[in-house]
């Protein structure tokens, strides 16, 4: 069960890796928010999967925390992605122009 | 819940506060300026929980990253969002520069005096403190040390706290909202249509989000007021969750949305009748017998067997801390985001 942890929070390392990249190099507002909000979301949410992972093989009342966890990720699944579409809106609404193949 | 001495986590924190609070200070773009202010506050939030000081990062978490964030944005939303000042000649940065020093050289020749951090033989540590965690279960029944001390042993400065929240918000009141009369002789209709009328083009994705994390941050709210003697939070706590629930409300829907919900004379009733609490669990004791603010005397008045009466006392007076705390949140923010208005929010 632990490997299966550290399995689990390496992916989510990775994947936080490659939302940076993508944040960092993509050209334009909309392929970055594209980046950020998938990434992110994904990467938190195998990271807490991890945690459940540690936490609730660890006995006792211990299965309370993990659903308390299973609960912050149900949170996160529904906050952040509505969180990068209200940007997303909020940039389309201030005018950001999204990149094209012949733009500069 | 003890924290382990990770002093590289530490280190790694202090210089991150140090740089946001650098680049806040010198970004142009007040906006940007506010976000990395959001950022300075969480992470001072995880020095706090580092310390141990878990209401204290509860606090900042939910005040500082949070509902403050709001809050400037909001301001900024309705003035302008790039700094226009001019800078002033050379001996107007001279005597800044004098005031600045001659008031720093004075804090520091204070500090001499301190006691040695974390020194257990100071005043602080050698009397109160200790007096406090021996007697807290015995005196009150409320095991977190900090409950007890905010809303018991120093009742009065809660008292004063709450207080100073409710004069905040009267104050912003009375500066923002002063077109009362003339947008109700004007466009008398506008007035009375209350019902959601949002726009169209608002995002449905948000709405439904919205309504359905609301809900949740509500209850957890009402968990952290009324769980506040066992783990961290209180009324401040949990009326600013509550606060910051009505706030995302009006974001996400319309000020008019909330305005049907909380019209603004309950609002403000709402913000007096907090403090109206706290200030009248004080009288009652006065009336039962003994001083302001001793629980103890309570003790015929209020439900659960013999000393209990503490825990009770600190409970009404919490929830009177928080519904003052809330409704002075969303006036606070209502004035801010409508410029005094109430017509459209963010």
């Amino acid at each position: 069960m632990e490997i299966l942890a550290y399995i689990l929070i390496s992916t989510g390392l990775i994947f936080f890796l490659g939302t940076t990249i993508g944040l960092l190099r993509f050209p334009d507002f909309y392929s970055r928010m594209h980046a950020a909000g998938k990434g992110d979301t994904l990467s938190t949410v195998v990271i807490l999967l991890g945690c459940i992972c540690i936490v609730s093989t660890q006995g006792g009342m211990n299965w309370l925390l993990g659903l308390k966890i299973l609960l912050i990720i149900n949170f996160i699944f529904i906050g952040s992605p509505t969180a990068t579409h209200a940007m997303m809106d909020a940039g389309k609404k201030a005018g950001a122009e999204p990149w094209r193949k012949d733009s500069k | 819940m003890p924290s382990l001495p990770i002093w590289e986590f530490d280190v790694l924190l202090l210089v991150l506060v140090v740089l946001f609070a650098l680049i806040s200070l010198s970004i142009r773009n007040l906006m940007g300026a506010a976000i990395v202010f959001g950022a300075y506050s969480f992470m001072m939030c995880l020095i706090w929980a580092g310390m141990g000081a878990v209401d204290v990062a509860f606090t900042e978490a939910a005040v500082g990253a949070g509902v403050s964030t709001v809050f400037i944005v909001s301001t900024i939303y309705n003035t302008s969002a790039t700094m226009q000042n001019k800078p002033g000649g050379l001996t107007f940065k001279l005597f800044i520069g004098l005031v600045v020093t001659l008031t720093g050289a004075f804090l520091l020749s204070a500090l001499p005096d301190f006691p040695e951090w974390g020194d257990s033989e100071s005043p602080a540590n050698a009397v109160v403190a200790p007096y406090y965690i021996k007697n807290t279960i015995t005196d009150a029944h409320v095991p977190n040390v900090v409950t007890s001390v905010l809303a018991d042993y120093r009742g009065f400065d809660t008292l004063l706290e709450t207080t100073v929240v409710f004069i905040a918000c009267i104050a912003i009141y009375s500066i923002l909202r002063t077109e009362t009369a003339k947008s109700k002789t004007d466009e008398p209709e506008e007035e009375i249509a209350v019902l959601p009328s949002y726009d169209p083009s608002d995002s449905l994705i948000v709405r439904q989000a919205s309504r359905f994390m609301i809900p949740f941050m509500q209850l957890f709210a009402l968990y952290v007021i009324a769980h506040g003697h066992y783990s961290p939070g209180g009324g401040f706590q949990g009326g600013v969750i509550l606060g910051a629930s009505l706030i995302l409300l009006a974001i996400s829907f319309d000020l008019k949305f909330l305005l049907g919900h909380w019209s603004e004379k309950s609002l403000m009733l709402l913000v007096a009748s907090g403090v109206f609490l706290y200030a009248a669990v004080g009288l009652a004791c006065v009336f039962m017998g003994g001083n302001y603010l001793d629980y103890v005397v309570l003790d015929p008045i209020l439900p659960g067997k013999g000393d209990m009466a503490r825990s009770h006392g600190i409970l009404l007076v919490e929830i009177g801390v928080g519904i003052t705390v809330m409704f002075s949140m969303v006036a606070i923010h209502i004035n801010l985001a409508s410029n005094g208005r109430f017509d459209r929010g963010l």
